[in-house]
């Protein structure tokens, strides 16, 4: 199967002013600026085939959203090549604009004071769309999101979630086969980020569509994606399996106790995550689970002990912290 | 066809938007009348003077005020508010949803908004023009209507360009809101025929912001002034503004990279 999108060694770099605090320095730009080299994207390379969903992971400031903004056509790369649909983003063709869509979850682009209708309308016109195809998808998508009682109030008398609906029934109404969603569920609550969620697979299930996805939100990510391509600091880490990259990095389990007296080093038994009161959590190294708690009960008085599998979230942070010894 | 398409339904939507606040139409209509009012008190003060300013009389003056009026409304329903909302998008980074959609970019960022109201100055405008020209009694020939209708649409197009040109230099200065104060500073001076202006202001008046060929060039059309020269030279200056505009424009765009990337 040929790759819908496809990444090699694509890198953007940004040379960034920079000085230091205060009015001496402020002055002092105005004369003389330096300039430090950030390398928002470093070399990263991918493929993406028809129809997947991929999970695109990392801290802020990765370059998630540079790279989104690079296959958009957003931004021109400063070397490496990207290729989607086999286009070249950054040409902006209007063949290519017409086949994606971008959303970022924290900006809009629906007109504030209008209903969302009147600006479906305005997106009838910007794409072409006939009229009967766009009334056809328009009222299907309304009916997956059950909105048709929202797409008449003026957007700002909207809840946040209701709005990215909204938004993003309007991204979609063209259709587009490639999908660049930046924090499409960013602030929402939960049952409104799985509405959210149902509805993207819906989409990349009827349409076939590709959908690469940002988000914070780990369950965003567990439940779309069975592929996560992982970036921090503007190199790649990891890409594959979601279950692969779970295996591969949850090498450690969460020991929590609760403690009588605070002199014992705990530092012996594994890291210390936290310390609330007398509430001790540990990580531990999967294979010493069980010789790390019989020595916590004979060494210690501690009570309510309890063993858990790191959380998603703990093992994405895992990735980075592994990354970040190796990277530097 | 497509860019006239989008245009009307933006100009749709604009509407529909305006009529929801329907203050702002009382409000436009005391400004229009402020505004006139002191205009035309300005105006019957310097000819309790004078029976002539630079060559034009009383009703003749009349009909630049006319036509300052409803460039005005022009510049502010159509112009001005599509480079703010530019300038604006510019510095927090939401352009980019203007560029991800399969239409001109230039064409889209100027066709975005649209402020229903204004019209009220152009209207108003209109009547002055009306006034002033049965006052002056001429007999109007199809080559003054034709020279001041192109006259008006090649105004509104430099002033368009100058606009434009400005806001684009968002794209490395970040803050330009104060242009919009000094434009309507600038503005202001085509309230009277820049023939009375000394030569430097003259000139920049008619070269560096093209109030001139805005205001004073279709006043000389209404009042049988313009010669088929100036005219040629307005079409020359609109296709060169035109042109200049639309290249730093494109590229200002190729050093946009998004705020908050």
């Amino acid at each position: 199967m040929h790759s819908v999108i496809s990444i090699s060694k694509l890198a953007k770099h940004y040379q960034v002013p920079e000085r230091e605090a205060g009015l001496k320095a402020a002055a002092m730009g105005l004369i003389k600026r330096r300039y430090k080299l950030v390398k928002a994207v470093d070399e990263i390379s991918f493929d993406i085939q028809p129809g997947e969903v991929v999970g695109f992971l990392g801290p802020n400031g990765a370059g998630k959203t540079t790279t989104l903004k690079m296959l958009s056509g957003l931004l021109h790369p400063t070397s490496g090549s990207t290729s989607v649909l086999g286009f070249e983003p950054a040409k902006r063709s209007h063949d290519y604009l017409r086949q994606i869509t971008l959303v970022m979850g924290n900006r809009n682009q629906l007109s504030w004071d209008l209903p969302a209708l009147d600006s479906f309308d305005l997106q009838r016109a910007i794409y072409s769309l006939p009229i009967d195809d766009f009334k056809r998808t328009r009222d299907e998508f309304i009916e997956l999101l059950e909105v048709s009682d929202l797409v008449q109030k003026p957007v700002r008398n909207l809840s946040l979630g209701e709005r990215m609906k909204m938004e993003i029934i309007g991204a979609l109404l063209h259709k587009p086969r490639i999908l660049f969603l930046d924090e499409p569920t960013l602030g929402l609550d939960v049952t409104m980020q799985k509405r959210i969620r149902s509805f993207i697979a819906e989409y990349n299930k009827r349409y076939d569509a590709t959908v690469l996805l940002t988000s914070h939100y780990m369950a965003d990510v567990e439940a779309l994606c069975k592929r996560v391509v992982v970036i921090h600091h503007g190199k790649l880490l990891f890409d594959g399996d979601l279950s692969a990259l779970v295996e591969k990095f949850s090498a450690f389990k969460t020991v929590g106790f609760t403690l009588d007296n605070h002199a014992a080093d705990l530092s012996q038994y594994g890291d210390v995550v936290s310390v609330d009161g007398a509430r001790v959590t540990l990580r531990v190294p999967k294979e010493k689970t069980s010789a790390v708690t019989s020595r916590l009960l004979n060494d210690l008085s501690v009570e309510d002990l309890t063993v858990e599998a790191a959380p998603i979230e703990d093992v994405i942070e895992s990735v980075f912290a592994v990354s970040r010894e190796a990277v530097e | 066809m497509r860019g006239l398409r989008l245009a009307i339904n933006y100009l749709r939507i604009g509407v529909l938007n305006e009529f929801q606040y329907r203050a702002n139409f009382y409000i436009q209509i005391l400004q229009t009348f402020i505004a006139l009012a002191t205009g035309l008190i300005g105006l019957n003060l310097v000819f309790s003077q004078t029976n002539e300013l630079g060559g034009w009389n009383k009703s003749e003056l009349l009909a630049v005020m006319g036509v300052f009026i409803m460039m005005g409304g022009v510049i502010r329903s159509a112009i001005q508010p599509n480079m703010e909302r530019l300038m604006e998008e510019i510095r927090e980074g939401n352009l980019d949803f203007a560029l991800t959609k399969p239409a001109d970019s230039q064409l889209l960022v100027s066709v975005r908004e649209f402020r229903f109201w204004q019209v009220v100055d152009v209207l108003t405008g209109m009547i002055v023009m009306g006034v002033a020209l049965s006052q002056m009694n001429r007999f109007i020939s199809l080559w003054s209507v034709l020279g001041f209708f192109s006259a008006i649409v090649m105004g509104a197009v430099m002033i368009y360009c100058f606009w434009l040109v400005i806001t684009s230099t968002a794209f490395w200065f970040v803050r330009v809101h104060e242009i919009a104060n000094l434009f309507e500073g600038l503005y202001a001076a085509g309230r009277w025929p820049v023939d009375i202006y000394p030569n430097w202001l003259r000139y920049g008046l008619t070269f560096l912001v093209p109030v001139a060929f805005a205001v004073t060039v279709p006043a000389q059309a209404l009042t049988g002034r313009l010669t088929l020269q100036t005219w040629l030279g307005a079409l020359a200056l609109t296709i060169l503004l035109f042109t200049v505009a639309r290249a730093f424009w494109k590229f200002g765009l190729r050093s946009y990279s998004g705020a908050s990337a």
